[in-house]
């Protein structure tokens, strides 16, 4: 039952996905693969194609070294860049992206949120400046007790 | 109270902004071995009249009762703006809640 219905929305999902660039504002509709990606790598491929991200200083991933509770994970990403999008991934989860940020005209990059992180592992932030060329910054943390409740 | 709790606040032309949602955001690992559908938040957006100023689209790896924490701009906006948050869940459920932000002029 579940499998039918998780291909089910795999087949809606494709079906309305335009060929349109990236400043669609929900990730979620307009870049399904993205969500479904099961390393970091394909994640980043599915939602920025084939660009490749410079590690950078300009971007600030915030995160604690060691996380007690791994369902409550509080990670903040800071960056100066002229940023269309901000995308964050993790490699311990199965699937491999967390969250994107849609960075609306004039807004500041500084956003916090708690994320869950089944066991130990590297958060990667990738931000989207307005030329398309990517920035990463990456953070590697230990989980003391898994987050996704097994 | 609702299913979202909003809090804004401008200071030196910068407006921050902190958000805390009240859902299970339950993981399809999670929810098989519950036996029920996942359902976690999948979009929320922050409004302040018709402007955005914060979209986010997230996966079942937000914590439960996820928290959001962010800035924006204050140009333009004047005392009495109110921001309004919305989200939708997977389950095609949504909610919006808002509030005046507080120090503006």
């Amino acid at each position: 039952m579940d499998r039918r219905k998780f291909l089910g929305l795999g087949m809606a999902a494709l079906a309305l996905v335009p060929a349109t660039s990236l400043h669609a504002l929900d990730f979620r509709k307009e870049k399904p693969d993205a969500w479904t990606a099961h390393t970091v790598d394909d994640s980043i491929k599915a939602l920025y194609g084939d660009a490749k991200a410079t590690e950078s200083k300009d971007v600030t991933l915030k995160a604690p070294k060691v996380a007690s509770n791994g369902g409550a994970i509080p990670v903040t990403i800071k960056t100066s860049i002229d940023a269309k999008s901000v995308a964050m991934f993790q490699d311990s989860n199965p699937e491999s992206a967390v969250a994107v940020w849609t960075v609306p005209e004039g807004g500041t990059v500084s956003y916090t949120t708690k994320i869950k992180m089944k066991k130990s592992g590297t958060i990667t932030v990738i931000v989207e400046d307005k030329e398309g060329k990517l920035h990463s910054a990456t953070q590697t943390l230990e989980v003391a007790l898994g987050g996704c409740e097994g | 109270m609702g299913k979202m709790k909003v809090k804004a606040k401008a200071k030196d032309g910068v407006v921050k902004a902190k958000i805390q949602a009240k859902h299970i955001m339950l993981p399809y690992d999670a929810a098989k071995k519950k036996g029920v559908d996942a359902n976690f938040i999948t979009h929320l957006v922050g409004k302040v009249g018709d402007k955005v100023v914060y979209e986010i689209s997230t996966s079942q790896f937000l914590s439960k009762d996820p928290l959001f924490k962010f800035e924006f701009k204050a140009d333009g906006l004047k005392d009495g703006d109110k921001l309004e948050m919305t989200w939708v869940d997977l389950s095609g459920a949504t909610e919006t809640a808002s509030k005046k932000i507080k120090g503006l002029k």
